[in-house]
């Protein structure tokens, strides 16, 4: 049970990789954009646990997270042929569309959702690394540095709102602090996370 | 950070209230550089996602996304049109469009921008001017929501079809007619049921060659729609274009 997004993220990095490789992705896609429906089965059936990851995680209650889920899937279709392989790679892409969705919603229904509920469903338990190669997961290694670079709860901060979709409400009320100074605080975190990925990257 | 990266890192860090988040996605699609500290942001935070755990949806998932696919008839290409158009215009049509794509964005190949297309059915089966599709584009910047309308004369039936569409969230897209014959302003002809999926709506109203002058629009509005009875969020107007040059 994912009870504690902060727990589960560090057992990242691991496991079997579930979603094909990206050129695989890349040639789905471009069907998909043909309105090749068998493609877009396939699609589906390749990136589906990880995109519902994604959206059940921010929106934590399942019956949601399928409705949101179909509309992403239905976005992916009608805007397959926007995709393009230099900017992103696929699941990157499909993640996003997933993401935004979800946050739009849960947003929208704040204060209904209680931002810090616990996600209904079990995942599946293993812990994957989904893009399956290694640049990914050095991606990974290099922003969570920059991330461990900020300290404590302002860290888990950023990735409580970003993974599990908190607001600056939610992250005031987990940890105990005013909202001005969630704001205040995710903002210099941010900065620096910026900061530190540019002297990274360079 | 100045404002702007801030807003558009919590943006993507999704923190921002609904207002602000909605603003934000409005404001992307008009504002490059919005888009791109977006965009760097985005790639900045997007390796985080690895993180997430996989988690298998409900078997019949896949079933209803299909079931929504076949209600909407959203085929992109397929033939699903209904009526006296026909299916090699449609594709003709989709050909174009893309070729507008390409070129309004140039090198970038970014997406497209806003397209109504209207493709006439054959009310004067004589007249080769009304069989030849019209298209207007309608272009603000790199990426707007796109959509194909389709209107068949003879029934006076008019299908937008959601090509490149994106859903705001508390917002509802309306569609508005021009024409001089109307008088000034521009005359609602409704919402769209989805930024996703089709909406089917009847021009009762609208004699065929009225229509077949008149622009048409889109705009974004409050849900329930457009509360001044004329369009008050942002509309993209187009010129209408002879498909066969």
């Amino acid at each position: 049970m994912i009870s504690s997004s902060v727990n589960a993220a560090q057992s990242a990095g691991s496991g079997k990789h579930s979603v094909p490789d990206t050129g695989r992705l890349v040639e789905l896609l471009a069907q998909v954009a043909e309105a090749d429906r068998a493609a877009f089965h396939l699609l589906y059936q390749a990136t589906s646990r990880k995109l519902y990851g994604v959206v059940l995680r921010i929106m934590k209650r399942q019956s949601l997270a399928e409705e949101v889920l179909q509309e992403v899937y239905l976005r992916i279709w009608n805007r397959a042929d926007s995709f393009e392989a230099s900017k992103a790679s696929p699941i990157t892409w499909m993640m996003t569309i997933a993401r935004n969705r979800a946050l739009d919603e849960v947003r929208r229904r704040t204060p209904e959702l209680d931002d810090n509920s616990e996600i209904e469903m079990i995942a599946d338990g293993s812990a994957s690394s989904p893009h399956g190669r290694a640049e990914v997961s050095q991606a990974l290694g290099r922003l969570q540095t920059c991330i461990d670079g900020v300290g404590g709860q302002q860290a888990q901060m950023v990735k409580l709102a970003y993974l599990d979709g908190l607001s600056r409400e939610a992250l005031a009320t987990r940890f105990s602090q005013p909202v001005g100074t969630v704001k205040v605080w995710l903002h210099r975190s941010l900065k620096q996370i910026r900061a530190c990925m540019a002297e990274v990257l360079s | 950070m100045n404002e702007l990266e801030r807003l558009a890192a919590e943006y993507v860090l999704g923190t921002l209230d609904s207002d602000t988040r909605q603003q934000i996605s409005l404001r992307r699609l008009d504002e490059p550089d919005l888009e791109a500290l977006i965009s760097d942001w985005e790639a900045r935070l997007s390796p985080l996602l690895d993180e997430v755990e996989e988690v298998t949806p409900k078997a019949d998932l896949w079933s209803r996304i299909e079931q929504r696919l076949n209600d909407s008839g959203a085929t992109r290409t397929t033939a699903s049109i209904q009526g006296p158009i026909a299916t090699d215009e449609l594709g003709q049509l989709r050909q174009q469009l893309s070729r507008w794509r390409a070129a309004a964005v140039g090198g970038f190949g970014i997406a497209a921008g806003l397209l109504v297309a209207l493709l006439l059915g054959n009310p004067l089966a004589h007249d080769a001017m009304v069989k030849t599709p019209h298209v207007a584009v309608f272009q603000s910047n790199d990426e707007q929501p796109a959509f194909l309308m389709t209107v068949d004369l003879d029934t006076r039936q008019l299908k937008i079809e959601p090509v490149k569409a994106q859903g705001v969230s508390g917002k509802t897209y309306q569609l508005w007619i021009k024409s001089d014959r109307l008088g000034p302003g521009v005359h609602s002809l409704g919402l769209l049921e989805s930024a996703d999926l089709p909406t089917r709506k009847k021009l009762q109203d609208y004699d065929p060659e009225l229509l077949r002058s008149a622009t048409f629009g889109i705009s974004l509005e409050p849900e329930g729609g457009s509360p001044t009875g004329q369009p008050t969020g942002p509309a993209i107007h187009g010129t209408l274009y002879d498909t066969s040059i």
